[in-house]
């Protein structure tokens, strides 16, 4: 199984975003701070930021949970959800079915996304085929992820 | 040195007439702002600069000429009457414009058509009727902006563009739910009067604010959450491309009037009470179209995954998932500056909605 709670899987996945600016392009430039949060069972929540800027992730920084305000919105729930959510897309190449990034947001029931303003949640879908295909880059990561 | 080189410059035409130069000497602009490039290109944003970024909050003429130009008098008036910056101007109009232009798509090209798969036939006939409903809807967020446009002065010439890209974005819309409805074997279903009522009440709105209110803040907000639940409910990845890709765009629009509102009332506080006044009448007529029996029983019967587990599952997840877009609306109305808790008659006690955990921020 691979190990998300990482910087260096996000970093993997940032890469994978940042070689493969043809798939981004045709979605457009986003100006997105996107922080994820996972709950670990028996740890200190994991908390990153990503700095989505144009087509690539400029930024991947571990962040202390008085930092979560930086972002513009961010997504939280408990680590074997956003495990299954991984796992998903490292099975069939992509999020399928509920396992996508908003359909488990607006189910609300395992992931949620937040933030300390509306006009900052908003960006979430703004840009949520970007974020979608951001993890989606999860799946090219199979064979070389962290473990 | 330059002013060396057009002294000698002709005052007639060859065949005698009169030659003006102002242009080329003396036009009373500012010249050489220099606006540099981000990595993006060169954007609105960039060009923002000197007086050529200044928007004033009531323009001295009611024209065509670009803002920033050497303008001379007289100049004809085109008949707007939305000349005041806060009847449509909101803070983050410059980047949504650029966003929109950069994140459009095609509904013939960026959507995998050829993956779509039969489905079952009550699942179809749900895609198709949710469809049919998005595809007569879509397009009153083009109508209106457009009945409003040409009534917008030209010095708020960024909002005006913004609004341009809403009405591609919503022709794009009514194709793409189109062209699903008829592209896997099914075909346009029902329209009833409902719709019809809440286009027309935004339509019918007296001011380009109250409409503004009633079209990006409470009928987009609606859509978006409709767009979400799409999304979630898609049976396919055809269906999931199309909704996140619509989602986008629709996320624009609520965000330029969310801060359009927000603008509006920071700058005339009396406009308050008349979004009020819209709204209430809005979201009794939004409960009406929310729902009608075609919308609402389409979306359970995808919810549940057939129409064996609609009672059991997709009108209870369909609650649920209203008190959430309720939530998100009342939300966005307080981060517009607009306390619709206290004020709304939308059914929060029935959808178990707490009121004191609504906050802007």
């Amino acid at each position: 199984m691979t190990t998300i709670d990482s910087v260096s899987f996000f970093d993997a996945l940032a890469t994978e975003m940042n070689a493969h600016p043809e798939a981004y392009e045709v979605l457009g430039d986003v100006d997105m701070d996107l922080a994820i949060v996972m709950r670990r069972p028996d740890a200190d929540d994991f908390r990153l930021l990503l700095a989505l800027r144009g087509i690539s992730c400029e930024g991947v920084t571990e962040l202390d949970a008085d930092d979560l305000a930086r972002a513009d919105c961010w997504v939280e729930g408990e680590l074997a959800a956003w495990q299954t959510m991984f796992d998903d897309v490292m099975a069939n190449g992509r999020a399928t079915g509920r396992q996508t990034i908003n359909s488990l947001t607006l189910i609300g029931e395992d992931l949620a996304v937040r933030g300390a303003d509306p006009m900052g949640v908003d960006k979430f879908f703004r840009f949520n085929q970007t974020v979608q295909a951001f993890i989606d880059g999860a799946a090219a990561l199979s064979a070389g992820a962290p473990t | 040195m330059a002013e060396d080189r057009y002294a000698n410059l002709p005052a007639e035409t060859p065949m005698g007439a009169p030659l003006d130069w102002a242009w080329l000497k003396g036009a009373r602009s500012e010249w050489g702002v220099h606006p540099k490039p981000g990595p993006r290109g060169l954007t609105m944003m960039d060009i923002a600069v000197g007086s050529y970024g200044e928007v004033p909050d009531y323009p001295p003429r009611r024209t065509m000429s670009p803002r920033g130009a050497d303008i001379e008098d007289p100049t004809p008036d085109m008949g707007y009457i939305l000349n005041k910056k806060s009847e449509v101007w909101a803070d983050n109009v410059l980047e949504l414009y650029e966003e929109a232009v950069a994140r459009q798509w095609s509904a013939t090209r960026d959507i995998p058509w050829n993956e779509l798969q039969e489905l079952p036939d009550d699942i179809e006939h749900a895609v198709c009727q949710l469809c049919t409903t998005l595809s007569e809807v879509e397009m009153i967020a083009a109508d209106l902006p457009a009945k409003w446009m040409w009534r917008m002065n030209h010095d708020f010439l960024e909002a005006k563009m913004f609004l341009c890209t809403q009405i591609m974005d919503e022709a794009r819309h009514s194709e793409v739910f189109r062209k699903r409805a008829l592209a896997n074997g099914g075909g346009l279903l029902k329209s009833r009067a409902g719709s019809t009522s809440l286009l027309r009440t935004i339509l019918e709105a007296k001011t380009y604010t109250q409409a503004s209110a009633l079209m990006h803040l409470l009928g987009e907000g609606f859509i978006l959450d409709i767009f979400r639940q799409g999304e979630l409910i898609a049976p396919t990845d055809v269906e999931k491309r199309i909704f996140r890709m619509a989602m986008q765009d629709e996320a624009r629009h609520v965000a330029y009037g969310t801060l359009h509102i927000r603008y509006a009332i920071e700058h005339d506080p009396d406009v308050a009470e008349e979004i009020h006044a819209a709204l209430d009448h809005g979201e009794a007529v939004l409960v009406e179209f929310g729902s009608q029996p075609d919308l609402s029983t389409a979306i359970a019967v995808l919810l549940a995954g057939g129409v064996e587990d609609v009672e059991e599952k997709g009108f209870p997840m369909q609650a649920a998932l209203s008190a959430k877009l309720l939530t998100s609306y009342l939300a966005r109305c307080e981060r517009a500056g607009l306390n619709r808790v206290e004020r709304t008659q939308l059914p929060l006690d029935l959808l178990g909605i707490d009121p004191s955990t609504i906050t802007a921020a």
